[in-house]
């Protein structure tokens, strides 16, 4: 079965492993010179910065992505280390942010910041929603009528600010409880050594063993179609022929290259949903210090910055991340919709929570990456995703645009391919 | 700097994500939100084949 695949980010990536060890004659064609999409490395003075992601993956070395990794015979080690996280709160319980000092509390023990009261509400939630987990309404509006005061607004900020660059008013509850559902199972952060490209790299070692081939600067520009059929794609002109196609580009951009021309039933409502995804905003700064500003290898929560949602410093798993006596550490910071024609203000407030968060230690700024639009976070905002299939039977999508139910960013690439590859080897 | 210094352009398409700037070998471009090109720009064009959402023209 002649496969061609669209893209090769960790999606098309993960896809064309899962495709080429299944025996299917996969080829991937890349727009860029480079692999790996927004989960690969770049080296910038030295340190090995990165294309989107932050060098971690979410669930550590249990989590569904290490799973199919492993599947797939990928060779990537997850380490995960403890504190797996951490939350820095003021250190005086009147203040609102970090001017005046701060402390850290492990992530377990969220709950401490609670009112008497809201621990003991929050003791019956965790039993009972596991069992009927709530539905129809954004995760802030549960807050709000279940457990409201300032600190639960502030952790759920944080936490779905850093894991989905989302604000808890934008998360669909049921998917919010998924994720905290995956949280339990799974567990928290590891960092892949070598970074985001240590991953990529294993899964172009797998593709290209299994007789699969890879072809950068390469961009699709068209589909040859029949009926409900993609018989090819179109590349500098050239139709490559194939049997089953896989984009990893997202539902929006697949759906203009099918075009509106087919008479393919579905078409118009697949437009009008692809059109409806709003992509999920954010601004990563990376930090350069001789001296370790976080001092462990897990996620610092900041609950209290004005914009930084979370950060962490890899090199205190991988310190090959960094050239030798330096650390790297990124900073991420949700951007609401609403605050992406002000990117630059978002810059300054998410500098100025990194000077309190880090007030009397030395750093260094290396770059500020924002993502947005067509180059975003994720494709689709976590709880919103379009399932894999298009209107055109031998056409699926994957990637950050298709990711599957409760899978925080990569695992929710990962279990979007499972998902995907279940359809497509079942037939 | 001053325009009409350096001819390469960046589009409304630019998102802010730095790849030009990584890949570029003169550290001709600032990244803030936005890409701009500074006078140590030769106008290689190497960036504009990085730029994942073709915001770079010359």
């Amino acid at each position: 079965m002649k496969t061609i695949i669209i893209g090769s980010g960790l999606g098309g990536l993960l896809s064309a492993a899962k495709l080429s060890k299944a025996g299917y004659e996969v080829e991937i064609f890349e727009r860029l010179p480079i692999i790996g999409g927004r989960f690969t490395n770049i080296p910038y003075q030295g340190f090995q910065l990165s294309t989107g992601a932050l060098h971690m993956i979410p669930h550590g070395p249990e989590g569904p992505l290490s799973q199919l990794l492993k599947e797939v015979g990928a060779d990537v080690e997850i380490i995960r280390r403890k504190p797996v996280s951490v939350i820095r709160i003021p250190r005086n319980k009147k203040d609102i942010d970090y001017k005046f000092g701060h402390k850290d509390i492990i992530f377990e023990d969220f709950k401490i910041p609670f009112s008497l009261l809201n621990r003991l509400k929050l003791i019956y939630y965790i039993a009972t929603t596991r069992k009927n987990p709530p539905t129809g309404q954004s995760f802030e509006e549960w807050c709000r009528k279940h457990i409201p005061q300032d600190w639960t607004y502030r952790i759920s900020d944080a936490f779905f600010g850093w894991a989905l660059s989302l604000k808890g008013a934008d998360v669909p509850v049921e998917e919010a409880f998924a994720i905290i559902e995956n949280l339990y199972h799974f567990g928290g952060p590891g960092v892949p050594m070598g970074g985001c490209k240590g991953v990529t790299d294993a899964l172009v070692d797998i593709i290209t063993s299994n007789g699969g081939t890879i072809h950068t600067s390469t961009e699709v520009t068209g589909l040859k179609l029949d009926n409900d059929k993609v018989t090819a794609v179109i590349v500098d002109g050239v139709e490559h022929e194939a049997d089953l196609i896989i984009s990893d580009i997202g539902h929006p951009l697949t759906a203009k290259l099918i075009g509106t021309e087919t008479n393919v039933s579905g078409m118009d409502e697949y437009v009008h949903k692809s059109k409806d995804l709003k992509p999920s905003a954010g601004i990563k700064i990376c930090l350069s210090s001789d001296k370790p500003l976080i001092g462990h290898g897990g996620v610092l929560l900041t609950p209290y910055a004005k914009r930084v949602n979370g950060i962490c410093e890899v090199t205190n798993v991988d310190p090959s991340l960094a050239p030798a006596g330096k650390h790297l550490t990124m900073s991420h910071q949700c951007v609401h919709w609403s605050d992406l024609d002000n990117l630059d203000r978002e810059i300054e407030l998410g500098l100025e929570d990194l000077r309190d968060i880090f007030a009397g230690k030395e750093y260094e700024v290396l770059l500020i990456q924002s993502y947005s639009n067509d180059w975003p976070v994720n494709r689709s905002p976590s709880g919103a995703d379009l399932k894999n299939r298009t209107p055109m039977s031998n056409l699926f999508v994957v990637g950050d645009g298709a990711k599957g139910k409760g899978g925080i960013e990569v695992e929710g690439i990962a279990l979007g391919v499972k998902n995907c590859m279940q359809n497509i080897l079942m037939e | 700097m001053k325009s009409g210094e350096c001819n390469m352009k960046v589009n409304k398409n630019c998102v802010g994500c730095g790849q030009c700037a990584a890949f570029c070998k003169f550290g001709a471009i600032e990244i803030r939100g936005k890409a701009s090109f500074t006078s140590a720009c030769i106008e290689c064009r190497a960036c504009a084949a990085y730029c994942p959402v073709k915001a770079i023209e010359a």
